[in-house]
């Protein structure tokens, strides 16, 4: 039994590290594959030219008016008559009107003093519904 | 003297390059040029971001997007700079000229500034000849909208 004793591993001790710059392109490769840089996002608009002014009828308008504590009051053309709404159901609205008119266009008047985000709401709201024809404007008097 | 036989003695120095070290170097340059390189983009301002659902990806190239920031006191950044109001028009005419009329606006306004500032940039944007302009929002998750 004295033999088994001189009898050496023939596996080398160390770790091989020939291929360890091998492993860690391929982890590089991965990671630039695989990065996405954050695109910024945002609710696009198309302004109008300066001094491009079109008359647009009455009856093809649907007034959204924002008040300044975030309530939106709808208007529909030339009637008087005001039905007020919260910012997300102008999209189920605006599905409705618009399959009645398609030529309808959405004139959004923000009071002065309105903070920005209940504008984002209701623009949210009307892109939510595929709106093209929207005009923003700001609420006068 | 046995250093006589020159001709017999190798030199122990090994006739190649070390090249194991080879990998470390290139390590060593990739990690300085990543932490060296920085990107020209305008510094992010604190501003509160506007939530939408129906947040779509700006589809320009990142170089023709230019940031506007718009905060809660109608202070304005562009390109880390300070402005006023009235310059916003005289500073974006030129850059949109640059561009040759690719430039799109990227007006990043704190939720709750009031509405009369936006319409001053809106406005000034529109002098300066601008069409293409997007709100910049952050995307609002449809889950979170149906909990409120």
């Amino acid at each position: 039994m004295a033999v088994l004793n001189n009898k050496k591993s023939r596996v080398s001790g160390e770790v091989p590290m020939a291929s360890t710059a091998d492993i860690a392109f391929l982890l590089l490769i991965f990671f630039l594959v695989t990065t996405v840089f954050p695109k910024d996002k945002g609710l696009a608009v198309v302004l109008p030219e300066e001094s491009v002014e079109v008359a647009v009828s009455q009856k093809n308008i649907l007034h959204l008016i924002i008040r300044a504590d975030g309530i939106v009051d709808v208007k529909r053309g030339e009637s008087q008559q005001i039905q007020q709404m919260s910012a997300p159901d102008i999209e189920g609205l605006w599905r409705q009107e618009v399959a009645a008119n398609p030529n309808l266009i959405a004139a959004v008047k923000t009071d002065p003093n309105a903070p920005y985000k209940y504008m984002v709401d209701v623009l949210d709201a009307l892109h939510s519904a595929n709106a093209e024809r929207i005009s923003l404007q700001i609420l006068e008097g | 003297m046995a250093r006589k036989g020159g001709f017999k003695k190798r030199s122990k120095a090994s006739e190649e390059i070390p090249s194991s070290s080879l990998a470390d170097i290139a390590f060593l340059l990739l990690i300085f040029f990543m932490v060296t390189t920085v990107f020209p983009t305008d510094r992010q301002r604190p501003i509160e971001w506007a939530e939408a659902a129906a947040a779509q990806k700006i589809d320009e190239k990142a170089k023709n997007i230019l940031n506007v920031w718009l905060e809660k006191d109608g202070t304005i950044y562009i390109n880390d700079q300070l402005y006023t109001m009235d310059d916003v028009s005289q500073v974006v005419a030129p850059l949109y000229a640059l561009s040759e009329r690719a430039l799109v606006i990227s007006i990043r306004g704190d939720r709750d500034t009031p509405y009369y500032m936006v319409d001053q940039v809106q406005k000034e944007l529109v002098s300066a000849g601008v069409v293409r302009v997007v709100f910049a929002t952050e995307l609002e998750q449809r889950m979170q909208r149906e909990r409120r």
